[in-house]
């Protein structure tokens, strides 16, 4: 277990304040915030290379002042950081000459097989594709037997093709090599694959931490929603509650327009302004007053409505599809 | 102009250059022949000589490599109050006139607490060395600050997450990084330090580093007798100079 006490760290306009969380034993913990907001920075700070105010502890342990050679933390950044003097075999195998390996051939056979190497490990790192040095830089980290590893946005610049790939084996890492894993992405699409647990930073401050479907699904504030790509966020005063500061959002499949409005527990008029049509559905969006809905329809639907621009039409969703924030 | 009056008046100013430079090599060789190289190889007061140059100048790459590499290292690594200061300070050697260095040195060393530790200082190797390293230093230490710079230090961070210390990511991270950069330097070092004249003849007239005995015997013999030394040194300089080259790019190649 990782727990971080009131971590603060400041470089020029960028600060983390006080942040406090914790991280579980063979967790996939993930981070999310915003690119630029100075994650790589916190990463650093957990794997000691950069100095921080506040406490860390592994295990109730304090590590607040070790180096990093003695957290036994594996680092993955963004663009592999792969060493130039070395080979592939010899990247990977770096940590041995500075700390024993347990069952060392072991390990090395099998993350060559789990992340298909074999037909690389004589290559020159200057050859290789992103995806290539990103399983190099993964396999490196994972043979010095890390407590915890520590990922940087590790898909952002991977080619889309092998994302899924990739990502599969990242969920698989916890529980094959016996870590705990700390990621750090913007993307909340990442995020609700391989997240365990979530936390969300943004502007220096964790604003959510919890299970993850919790977090994707049950945002405490309207930040965090925003942040996760919500759609339909409005005061909840439109629905006829009195209370000023929350707001409630409505998932855009489950807005009703027109003739499939006989039922609704809410209903408005509204006027259409646009409809697009993408692929197998249409993005809709209608004004309500000042508000403006954003509604997806599957095009076997459409048929059956009216739906045009600038058409007045009523609207409606179900209590039970709406989210309280 | 057009395109071929621009391409006709640069290569007839480029043509002087390089003639310039070229020339007087050329007439030195010429001048002294194969004769006159082969009976400078027989002489061993040209052979201790040219010895004692390429020992001198070796031993100054190795002290400053020794010294000021971790220097290099600190500056390009880190920032610190004075760090601009130092940084011109490191280049000043490289602007003072030579006979000025000389006399600093011995004002500095040749004043007794150099003698009390046991070591020579006028007219002796540790002298010879002193000058060389003096004047040819920045060479190596703004060639091993630039390969550091280069090495991302991103990878010594890596590094160290993967157990090694600050002197294991020295070691096998840092210095492989900068080496090209590093061995330039010191080639570049070393090829000053053979040249060095005059430091070297204020400190040290005995014993005879090359160019102080290609002067020395301008001024007894004339012209005739100090060329074949000049060819001399100028041969076995290029000779050192090509092998390292060549066994520096062979070991990159691997």
């Amino acid at each position: 277990m990782l727990r971080a006490e009131k971590l603060f760290l400041r470089r020029g306009e960028f600060m983390l304040q006080r942040l406090d969380f914790t991280v579980p034993t063979h967790d996939y913990f993930v981070l999310l915030g915003r690119s630029g907001s100075g994650k790589t920075m916190l990463l650093e700070s957990i794997a000691g290379i950069q100095p921080i105010e506040g406490r860390l502890y592994w295990e109730d342990r304090e590590i607040t002042r070790l180096p990093p050679e003695r957290r036994d933390f594996g680092f993955v950044y963004q663009d592999f950081a792969l060493f130039p003097n070395f080979d592939v075999r010899g990247n990977i195998r770096f940590a041995e000459r500075y700390k024993p390996i347990v069952e060392a051939e072991k390990l090395f056979e099998d993350l060559v097989d789990f992340l298909g190497l074999s037909s690389l490990l004589d290559r020159n790192i200057r050859h290789l594709s992103g995806g290539e040095k990103q399983r190099v830089a993964l396999a490196r980290a994972i043979f010095s037997r890390p407590k915890m590893l520590l990922l940087d946005e590790p898909l952002s610049a991977i080619d889309p093709t092998f994302r899924n790939a990739i990502m599969a084996s990242l969920k698989e890492i916890t529980s094959r090599y016996d870590t705990t894993v700390l990621h750090v992405t913007h993307n909340f699409r990442e995020a609700s694959y391989l997240a365990d647990h979530i936390a969300v930073i943004l502007d220096g401050k964790i604003l959510q931490t919890g299970r993850a479907e919790e977090v994707l699904h049950k945002p405490t504030s309207i930040e965090v929603a925003k942040f996760l790509g919500f759609k339909n966020l409005f005061p909840a005063s439109l629905l006829g509650f009195d209370q000023e500061q929350r707001y409630f959002t409505i998932d855009p499949n489950k807005i009703r327009f027109d003739g499939r409005c006989r039922e609704g527990d809410y209903r408005f008029d509204c006027t259409v302004e646009r409809i697009m049509g993408i692929t197998d559905h249409y993005k809709i969006f209608a004004s309500v007053g000042t508000h403006r809905f954003f509604a997806k329809v599957p095009k076997a639907l459409m048929a059956s409505t009216a739906l045009r621009e600038g058409a007045k039409t009523p609207l409606c969703f179900n209590r039970k599809d709406i989210g309280i924030i | 102009m057009d395109n071929r009056g621009f391409y006709a008046l640069f290569i007839f100013l480029g043509s002087i250059a390089a003639l310039f430079l070229i020339a007087p090599l050329f007439k030195l060789f010429w001048g002294v022949g194969a004769a006159g190289l082969t009976e400078a190889f027989g002489d061993t007061e040209i052979l201790s000589s040219i010895a004692l140059t390429m020992r001198t100048a070796l031993a100054a790459v190795a002290f400053v490599a020794l010294t000021g590499i971790p220097l290099a290292y600190l500056v390009a690594r880190h920032d610190f109050p004075g760090k601009a200061a130092l940084e011109s300070l490191i280049d000043l050697p490289v602007m003072v006139p030579h006979t000025a260095a000389g006399i600093a040195l011995l004002a500095a060393f040749g004043n007794g607490w150099v003698q009390r530790m046991g070591l020579d200082f006028v007219d002796s190797t540790t002298g010879i060395v002193a000058a060389m390293a003096f004047l040819s230093a920045p060479f190596l230490i703004n060639g091993a600050k630039e390969g550091f710079k280069k090495v991302d230090v991103r990878y010594e961070h890596v590094a160290r997450t993967l157990g090694a210390g600050r002197f294991g990511v020295f070691w096998r991270i840092a210095l492989p990084g900068a080496r090209q950069e590093i061995l330039n330097g010191a080639l570049m070092m070393w090829s000053r330090a053979l040249g060095e004249f005059g430091a070297v003849v204020i400190i040290a007239y005995h014993p005879m580093v090359a160019p102080v005995l290609i002067y020395d015997r301008f001024n007894s013999y004339g012209l005739k007798y100090s060329a074949p030394v000049a060819a001399a040194m100028i041969l076995v300089s290029v000779v050192v100079f090509i092998l390292v080259r060549w066994l520096n790019n062979r070991s990159n190649r691997i």
